[in-house]
């Protein structure tokens, strides 16, 4: 299993509850802003909002809601923000299977998260049956 | 005897003490022992005074802030009920589908889409696609801040269905950044037609129509000819 980089230098910016549909459009126009605030361009601040919104819908359809955790700080001497997406949910069978392109446990396309992957710096996943997944991504300013 | 007839009285005294305290434990808060006297016993008569007076000082405000919170409650309670109002007000009028040249319709879509949302826009789509007969209609996503999976999913069928019906469908309002992140997410679109611009999908709109024009001209030109042959 992978172990999630962490760090307590990190600066905690927010932390939010996904419950509703309501809360994901929320969080995403907050990362949207945070990212804005470090300076990141708009292709990038697309990148990472969408990514942390396949994320965020993930949580959402399969896991039963969950956290986020919003945090930026410096990773291997890149100024980064950092999402933390954590659930109670099923947690994932087969880890390589979900990371591949067009594969789908339910009605989704299938990109979810292989496309969150490449829309981000970094991208660690720790998920455990019946127990909860854990997504970390990072993005560089 | 003098004795006697003081201890009679202290027991009066105690007893209209306790009727006081009775009382103001039932809820009278204008309840006094109001001694006139001036001995030993007075003293704790006004003490027991002063004590009601701060009780019924505390209840008293404790009323008047409970009443504010219910007030308040009461208020944000119909907050609520406006903004869930507002909100399927919203829901209606944010997918307007109008008919703007011959034979073209444009769905200008604005804000989030999440499920509940598309479903009407692509109903609203369908039916306006059915009365009107038009059969090229531009979906406009220039107001779309984040197009992920589950959003191009929604088009893909949107536009899935109206063509089912007969409809080409546009995108039209693709910004670069949302195109890149579409490639990296690894969405194929191919399938659809997409401008990057409303004006573009407009302008391809119209050249389609004179295409499909001049096809029906030919054919009710040719359509003779072939009778006699």
């Amino acid at each position: 299993m992978m172990q999630l980089t962490s760090n307590t230098n990190w600066e905690t910016i927010d932390k939010h509850l996904i419950k509703t549909e309501h809360d994901i459009v929320n969080v995403r126009q907050q990362i949207r802003f945070c990212a804005k605030q470090l300076n990141m361009g708009i292709i990038n601040q697309t990148r990472i909002t969408t990514a942390v919104s396949e994320l965020l819908r993930n949580m959402y359809n399969y896991g039963e809601g969950g956290e986020v955790l919003i945090q930026k700080g410096m990773v291997d001497e890149h100024n980064a923000l950092i999402i933390t997406c954590s659930d109670q949910g099923p947690g994932i069978d087969n880890l390589e299977l979900a990371m591949s392109d067009g594969y789908t446990s339910g009605k989704g396309m299938g990109y979810g998260l292989p496309g969150a992957k490449r829309l981000v710096d970094r991208f660690e996943i720790e998920s455990e049956k019946n127990k909860g997944t854990i997504v970390r991504i990072m993005k560089w300013n | 005897m003098g004795e006697t007839h003081n201890i009679q009285r202290i027991k009066e005294r105690i007893n209209n003490i306790e009727d006081v305290l009775a009382s103001v434990a039932a809820g009278d808060n204008e309840a006094r022992i109001n001694s006139e006297t001036e001995d030993d016993l007075s003293g704790i008569e006004a003490a027991i005074d002063l004590l009601i007076d701060d009780l019924t000082d505390e209840l008293i405000q404790r009323e008047k802030m409970q009443k504010e919170v219910e007030d308040k409650l009461s208020k944000i309670q119909e907050q609520q009920k406006t903004i869930f109002q507002q909100q399927a007000d919203l829901m209606e009028l944010s997918s307007p589908v109008s008919k703007v040249w011959d034979n073209v319709l444009i769905l200008p879509v604005i804000g989030t889409l999440d499920s509940q949302r598309t479903q009407i826009m692509m109903e609203n789509l369908l039916e306006k696609i059915v009365e009107t007969g038009c059969t090229i209609s531009i979906l406009d996503i220039t107001g779309v801040p984040t197009v992920d999976t589950q959003v191009a999913n929604h088009l893909l069928k949107t536009v899935t269905s109206a063509r089912l019906l007969g409809a080409e469908c546009i995108i039209s309002g693709i910004s670069p950044a949302i195109a890149q992140t579409i490639v990296h997410l690894g969405i194929d679109l191919s399938s659809i037609k997409t401008k990057a611009t409303l004006q573009d999908a407009m302008i391809y709109a119209m050249k389609q129509n004179k295409l499909s024009e001049n096809v029906k001209l030919q054919t009710l030109f040719t359509d003779p000819d072939e009778n006699e042959d």
